[in-house]
């Protein structure tokens, strides 16, 4: 395993009051080497402190957790370990060169190597035309950009990014979501937290759901989205309105549209009734889609169920 | 290895920032007032040159700590820097070591240079024989600013910069004081005494570390005293920096 996390735990106790806050509570996980697992979770719901508590800035409440078979505390376990914080900051009063080859000399690289390297990553995250800048004049995106050079300066086995595509323009977020999977073809364990759905769903082998200090779920995209019925989407060429049945309502609706009419059969196993009905009518069916429910949808379901657990 | 290079890092990031070459230009500054103030001394302008140019060196020392020093550790926290680093394979012992030797390494620097420009300005004067006095004096200047450092990385570490600073002033100016203090412990009644006693063994022995009135008089100091300050220094370093990573190895960075 790359990551490994047993009953992980992090309270914080508030120094006057002494009330206790559970920024996590027994996480268990493996991340699988070669991997790339996306932390979700809505904000505070503990996705930084897991990642703290596995890079080590954060000492755990309780549990254990291993990169790399080694302990977190141990220097060794950050040997192999590229590590991206949340708007990460550096150094202003170096240039990009300077502070990559100073995080390469500080992950173990020989001076002449993490220069090299400084040069290449920088140039590769798209910063090297101007190397001498210093870093208090580099605008969100480009020290987002330069962090991930960090992160990659020493080209570790496991990169722990916490949410890497943050303040990035859309071309950057490409760029970064090109990084990533040039990294997993590397065979580079990656695990990374994001809001942005669509990017976690493009880039993961498995998704974690974190909500309230818990993980709720691990599972593939595809294990996910998958089960349950699937709705399916008819859309039909404008015409006469037809009344839609009444022992169909709720399990069948409309949106009529200037130049279509749209069905929405909620249980994919109607579908072959619906379908019969339209055609009788002398409807003519341009396409027939099925709707994959999105990690959006799930993920809002999770963090729903979440709440109402909590409220019980 | 690791501790080098956040120490090359550290004097970097202190020798670009303006407030040590602020203090350079004041250190010169100062020289070239005691030149202005020289005639009014009463044939005493070599005396007063040595005096004003080392308290020079260990009060501008003194305020690039307070500046610099106080906020080495606390500004990395707060500007989530510290993230960058400790996410790396290095210890935090091995950080605050870097941090302190670091700091500490640009203001041998400092004092180097405005000693070396003292030693100057006495050449010019036709006192170039008190050069070795000088370089004596320079040298437990940046021993004294060292130990002080230490101070100022430790509460950095473990506090706000304005309260860290506050609390090095604080040692510093008790540690100046710290031989009447300890006379002072003798002459009081037992439970005060053992208290200010206790006080005067906790603060630095600064008073170690000044040799400004044999300086002004062309006198040099013994072997024995500069290696019982350099001793000393080594010892009360080193033990300020253990409680400080004792405190900051187990500091929670959220």
């Amino acid at each position: 395993m790359a990551v490994r996390a047993r009953d992980l735990s992090k309270h914080y106790v508030h120094p006057w009051t002494l009330r206790v806050t559970r920024g996590l509570e027994g996480l268990d996980l493996d991340v699988r080497r070669g991997e790339v697992l996306g932390l979700l979770g809505p904000n505070g719901a503990g996705k930084t402190t897991t990642l703290k508590l596995l890079t080590g800035l954060l000492k755990p409440t309780r549990g254990n957790a291993w990169l790399m078979g080694e302990p977190v505390e141990s220097t060794a376990a950050r040997r192999s370990l590229g590590f991206l914080p949340e708007q990460p900051y550096f150094y202003d009063y170096l240039n990009g060169v300077e502070y990559l080859e100073l995080a390469g000399q500080l992950s173990g690289l020989p001076s002449a190597t993490a220069r090299a390297r400084a040069r290449h990553w920088l140039g590769r995250v798209g910063l090297g035309e101007r190397p001498r800048l210093v870093l208090r004049k580099y605008s969100k995106g480009m020290l987002q950009r330069l962090g991930l050079a960090a992160a990659l300066v020493h080209e570790p086995g496991l990169l722990i990014l916490d949410e890497p595509m943050s303040g990035l323009d859309p071309f950057g977020r490409r760029d970064v979501r090109d990084l990533i999977t040039e990294q997993r073809e590397r065979g580079v364990t990656v695990l990374f937290s994001s809001h942005i759905l669509p990017d976690v769903e493009m880039l993961c082998d498995r998704v974690a759901i974190v909500i309230g200090g818990r993980l709720t779920r691990v599972a593939t995209v595809g294990e996910l989205v998958a089960g349950g019925s699937q709705a399916v989407e008819i859309r039909c060429a404008p015409g006469a309105v037809l009344e839609i049945p009444s022992h169909w309502a709720g399990r069948v609706t409309r949106t009529q549209r200037a130049d279509e009419s749209i069905f929405r059969v909620e249980d994919e196993a109607q579908l072959a009734e619906v379908l019969g009905w339209l055609l009788r009518a002398k409807v003519q069916v341009r396409a027939v889609t099925p709707q994959r429910p999105t990690l959006e949808t799930l993920f809002m379901a999770a963090a729903e169920a979440e709440r109402q657990r909590r409220t019980a | 290895m690791i501790p080098l290079l956040i120490a090359h890092n550290t004097f970097r990031e202190a020798t670009r920032d303006r407030v040590v070459a602020g203090v350079v230009v004041a250190g010169l500054a100062l020289l070239a007032l005691t030149q202005a103030a020289s005639p009014l001394a009463l044939g005493e302008g070599g005396r007063l040159t040595v005096d004003l140019g080392l308290s020079g060196i260990s009060i501008l020392g003194l305020l690039v700590i307070l500046l610099a020093g106080t906020s080495l550790v606390a500004k990395e926290v707060e500007r989530r820097t510290i993230y960058n680093l400790l996410a790396r394979p290095i210890t935090r012992p091995a950080y605050l070591v870097g941090k302190w030797a670091g700091l500490s390494a640009a203001l041998w620097a400092v004092a180097g240079v405005l000693g070396l420009a003292l030693w100057g300005l006495l050449a010019l004067r036709g006192l170039a024989g008190h050069g070795p006095a000088v370089i004596e004096g320079v040298y437990l200047a940046g021993l004294e600013l060292t130990v002080v450092t230490a101070l100022a990385v430790m509460f950095s570490a473990l506090s706000t910069p304005v309260l860290s600073a506050l609390y090095t002033l604080g040692f510093y100016v008790v540690g100046q004081w710290s031989d009447d203090l300890r006379l002072f412990a003798a002459r009081s009644p037992k439970g005060l005494g053992t208290v200010l006693a206790g006080i005067a063994n906790l603060v630095p022995n600064l008073p170690l570390f000044n040799m400004r009135t044999l300086a002004a008089d062309g006198h040099t100091t013994s072997a024995l005293h500069l290696g019982l300050a350099t001793g000393y220094a080594a010892v009360y370093a080193a033990c300020v920096l253990c409680l400080a990573t004792a405190a900051f190895e187990s500091r929670d960075f959220k």
